[in-house]
């Protein structure tokens, strides 16, 4: 099965769909529901996978549309399905997303939720549509549409008001309650978005609340043409789909582009720019974590240089866990994304140069073929989501758990991973697994090479008395 | 504790008045003094409430076809609902001699915006063509999913084609997400397919072995179809083909031959049971091997199906080890769980099913109810006949099927059926509503508002029910079950299964967990001891 080379087939996927990713920054916005229009499979399916991840309840609604609605139009099942969530949820923003069968048929989310609004005298009442069918891209285009559509459907010209944006990728809720903490430190006002830190990992309080506190504010959104700068931490989001880029052209808000600040390097862009924008002092405390994170680097990296790592899933993620492994000397064999990714070669290719050994780039992969790179290339650690795990139970390559979905594990939305102490925390779960591997082969890989070897011939050590 | 009418109106206040209306058809109030109750159920799902229902390609792939292991599914659509379909249900598998077990992959054709504007035949043919030469599997699937039908792609054609090619089964299933109500559509599709194509494949003419029987509506969820079939082994049964858990299509094409069917789960393969019976003669028994007492009536009533004195013996014989056996285990755990309430809110069987286990541990099921079962599954079989067709139904085609004239055989005369139908459930089905006590709650397609209201109205001690709800019932401070996929728990089937629930039940009580919800400062001081004043 390894040696087929033009596939049609993808066998085992290393991507989801569009409208999966496009529900998560609408959970990082202040008392908002989604609603799909399509078939109530697509919500059933997607909230499972979201509430296995986070472990918290995901509501998100559908519009159910059935054979009637194929013929006739969902129009009639989308109006009475935003009654229904107005009167039962009393969100103050509600998300509609199309799925395959919504933009199959054609139908026109921004017409009829125009018509809508109109209807009910609600014109005030802010719905913002994203197109995401399931064929359009993987859920990493769809959580960048609809991150762009929502500052896009809220911002206003403002009065500059000197807070600065903060554009958050798909990372974990704790990730970014440590981003929080770092500007905070550095003394910054700003406005961040998404933050699904508290919605999707909320703390157990009485009474249940139906829409989890948290999220970024309505009006801070609005408020976001008027910031000083935006610092987006994403460099593989396309140009069309990019918030920053649309607040820099729309409202000329200087943009800092910068990865997501796992890894020293990275995490010195983060606050460097905080500094540059803000003028402030970077405080003694920060400096103190990052000579921690530089001491934990020289405490591993004799243990990190035997590790060869296959790195995989979201491309802003795996071009940040790259970089934190060339760091190290986990040198990447294999970096893979099951979405299509167009620049992440050309992002890489300068820190690849590096590394002493080959590095394979493998764009809408699956892990079929991941798995046959990750063999042919010696990898001897795996990086990413949950699926992953097929290189354990199939090759015995050990995964380290990172990004979305972790669906084997607990603890998703706990993992931090950013700013110098998250990535000291990484590095030595990467450590660790490296290590834990070792000891677990250590006896077996001494006999084999100090007395196997011998078997044939003279008889040494213990084996003479066998 | 007690629910009336007025509590549960005041609880649907919250809908629009027709949302109202249609929601108080499908609760109701268990009351035996009313005869037969009537409960709404496979209607259209109402928009924008968060049900809990899928779509009839999770039915169809995901439920009935998936767990057949010898078979490579293949998913025609954009990659998302290939990967949510992805060993999701934890239907196990033991690989069998030839090596065929592609359970643990998902494979899928990943269609782009051009294969939906110029269409997807191509690319699933090509497809076929290489998972033939990859995995080179006893069969393929070929499930829709809902731009498939839209766009025109003739999935049946393609199938045709291609097995005509290989010349290997390649069967394809118009699952596409819209169809039906639910995935109960999906189960429909599922069912004809496999009965057409599959059942009546095999070469078998006779049973290969004396008490020869099918499992139908056994998904080996967590190991459960295992456990069962342990027993039946034990006591003397030859288990033909499970439908679908552990199944394959080398067993499934030889079930014709089988004495008797088993019907697990009566809502997802009450359809191929009834087109056996038709077809090939075989009537089906409804089981259930969920609970101590339920297992133990089910073996009787196969054995009395059977009649033989020999196999009723080692059925008692069988029944009095296994219980002697796990009678203390079980005593220990009724302790702790003694005179709690359940909610039971599971698909189409197990809203039912575990009521008989949790009562066995002295729990009570105060609400119980289906995700898109039919009204039968409430009201038992009886009601078949009154059920109206509606548009919905009507688009899930059903299967004609005439006896077969190779191989039908009446497997018992039509007198002793008749009179065996007096003391056994023979193709017949009671339903959940009979199983409830007076005052108790059933409720179809409960969604998130009402599960969360009426939580708060009945004050459960634990929730069974899925991922998607479990989370309400948690942030609230009470324990839940999964009892779609067990919480990476089972077997929850048979004997050894109803240890493990108690077990797991009973863990969700007494782990000290719950005792720090409420902090120290809250209910009394840390320390003990007074403050002097001044000068004393």
């Amino acid at each position: 099965m390894e040696t087929l080379n033009c596939r049609s087939v993808i066998e085992n996927p290393c991507t989801m769909c569009m409208p999966m990713g496009g529900i998560l920054p609408f959970k990082g916005v202040a008392q908002s529901m989604v609603i799909l229009h399509g078939s109530q499979g697509c919500a059933t399916y997607m909230r499972r996978h979201i509430a296995e991840h986070f472990n918290e309840p995901i509501d998100v609604a559908s519009s159910s549309l059935n054979e009637k609605g194929t013929v006739y139009g969902g129009e009639k099942n989308l109006k009475s399905g935003l009654d229904n969530l107005l009167k039962l949820y009393n969100p103050s923003l509600i998300g509609v997303l199309t799925t395959c069968l919504a933009e199959t048929i054609g139908e026109d989310t921004d017409m009829i939720t125009a018509q809508y609004l109109q209807e009910r005298g609600l014109t005030d009442f802010p719905i913002v549509t994203v197109p995401t069918p399931g064929y359009g891209g993987s859920d990493f285009e769809g959580y960048w549409l609809a991150a762009k559509r929502i500052i896009s459907a809220l911002a206003c010209k403002t009065k500059k008001h000197g807070k600065i944006n903060v554009i958050i990728p798909n990372i974990s809720p704790a990730d970014i309650r440590e981003i929080k903490r770092i500007l905070l430190l550095m003394k910054t006002d700003f406005t961040l978005f998404p933050d699904f830190s508290d919605t999707l990992d909320s703390a157990f309080v009485r009474p249940y609340q139906k829409i989890p506190n948290g999220g970024t504010e309505k009006d801070d959104i609005s408020a976001m043409p008027g910031a000083a700068a935006t610092v987006q931490l994403s460099l593989t989001v396309t140009d069309t789909n990019s918030p920053g880029i649309y607040l820099e052209r729309e409202f000329g808000i200087p943009l800092y582009n910068l990865p997501i600040p796992t890894g020293i390097g990275n995490t010195d862009l983060f606050i460097n720019a905080l500094k540059e924008i803000t003028g402030a002092e970077i405080p003694p405390v920060l400096h103190q974590e990052r000579g921690r994170l530089l001491d934990c680097m020289i405490d591993s990296h004799k243990y990190n240089f035997a590790g060869r790592s296959v790195i995989f899933g979201d491309p802003e993620l795996v071009y940040a866990v790259t970089k934190t492994c060339i760091e190290n000397g986990i040198f990447p064999v294999v970096v893979a994304t099951g979405g299509k990714a167009s620049n992440l070669k050309r992002l890489l290719q300068p820190h690849l140069v590096e590394c002493p050994i080959e590095t394979q780039i493998l764009s809408e992969t699956d892990f079929a073929q991941i798995r046959v790179k990750s063999m042919e290339t010696g990898a001897n650690i795996a990086i990413g989501h949950s699926d992953g795990r097929y290189l354990t139970e199939k090759e015995g390559i050990p995964l380290v758990r990172i990004g979305f979905p972790i669906h084997d594990r607990v603890g998703g939305q706990r993992l931090l991973s950013v700013g110098y102490t998250g990535t000291a925390i990484f590095l030595d779960r990467l450590t660790n697994t490296l290590l834990e591997n070792k000891y677990k082969n250590y006896r077996r890989s001494m006999y084999e090479k100090h007395y196997q070897e011998k078997k044939a011939g003279e008889r040494h050590g213990l084996q003479q008395f066998l | 504790m007690g629910v009336n009418e007025k509590n549960i109106d005041a609880i649907l206040e919250a809908y629009p008045a027709k949302v109202k209306r249609n929601r108080k058809k499908h609760i109701l109030i268990k009351d035996s003094t009313q005869g037969r109750q009537e409960l709404e159920a496979n209607t259209r799902t109402i928009p924008g409430i968060i049900t809990n229902r899928g779509c009839a390609y999770a039915g169809c792939k995901g439920v009935v076809l998936g767990p057949i292991k010898d078979i490579v599914h293949i998913t025609h659509g954009p990659i998302g609902c290939g990967y949510y379909s992805w060993l999701t249900r934890r239907n196990k598998a033991a690989t069998p001699e030839d090596g065929k077990n592609y359970m643990t992959y998902c494979v899928s054709t990943d269609m782009q915006e051009s294969d939906i504007v110029f269409g997807g035949e191509k690319k699933l043919t090509r497809m076929i063509d290489d998972v033939v030469e990859i995995f080179k599997p006893n069969a393929i699937t070929v499930s829709a999913t809902c731009p498939v039908g839209l766009i025109g792609d003739d999935i049946n054609a393609v199938a045709k084609a291609a097995q005509e090619k290989h010349g290997l089964p390649v069967l394809s299933f118009n699952c596409e997400g819209y169809k039906g109500v639910s995935q109960s559509a999906g189960h429909h599709i599922a069912n004809n397919g496999v009965m057409e194509h599959i059942v009546g494949q095999g070469d078998l003419t006779e049973a290969p072995a004396k008490y020869s029987i099918n499992l139908l509506g056994e998904y080996n969820i967590g190991g459960d179809g295992w456990e069962i079939h342990r027993f039946l082994k034990d006591i003397g049964y030859h288990v033909i083909s499970v439908l679908t858990g552990d199944g394959s299509y080398e067993t499934i094409k030889n079930a014709h031959v089988a004495d008797l069917n088993l019907v697990q789960c009566h809502r997802s393969i009450n359809y191929i049971a009834d087109m056996l019976e038709k077809k090939y003669g075989t009537p089906w028994l409804k089981v259930n091997f969920i609970g101590v007492q339920s297992t133990i009536d089910s073996l009787r009533n196969m054995a009395l199906y059977f009649g033989d004195e020999e196999l009723i013996r080692r059925t008692e014989e069988v029944i009095a080890r296994e219980v002697a056996r796990i009678e203390p285990i079980m005593e220990q755990y009724k302790k702790i769980c003694q005179g709690k309430t359940a909610f039971c809110f599971v698909g189409g069987s197990r809203g039912h099913h575990y009521q008989g286990l949790f009562a066995e541990l002295g729990i009570e099921t105060v609400l119980a109810g289906y995700e898109f079962a039919h009204r039968d599954d409430y009201e038992g079989r009886e009601v078949i006949p009154d059920i109206k067709p509606d548009a919905d139904s009507k688009n899930i085609p059903d299967l004609n099927v005439e006896p077969d004239r190779k191989f039908f055989k009446l497997k018992i005369s039509p007198e002793k059926a008749e009179e065996l139908k007096k003391t056994i459930p023979l193709g017949d089905y009671k339903g959940l509503i009979a199983e409830m006590n007076d005052g108790h709650l059933i409720t179809d397609d409960l969604n998130h508002y009402e599960t969360e209201e009426l939580i708060k109205l009945l004050k459960p001690d634990i929730f069974a029910s899925g991922i998607k709800d479990k989370f309400i019932p948690q942030k609230m401070g009470i324990p839940s079950k999964q009892i779609h996929s067990y919480d990476y728990s089972g077997p929850y089937a048979g004997f050894n299964g109803a240890v493990k629930f108690a077990e797991d039940i009973a863990m969700g009580f007494v782990s000290p967990t719950w005792n720090f919800i409420s902090p120290p400062w809250k209910d009394k001081p840390l320390l003990e001891g007074s403050i002097q004043k001044e000068g004393h």
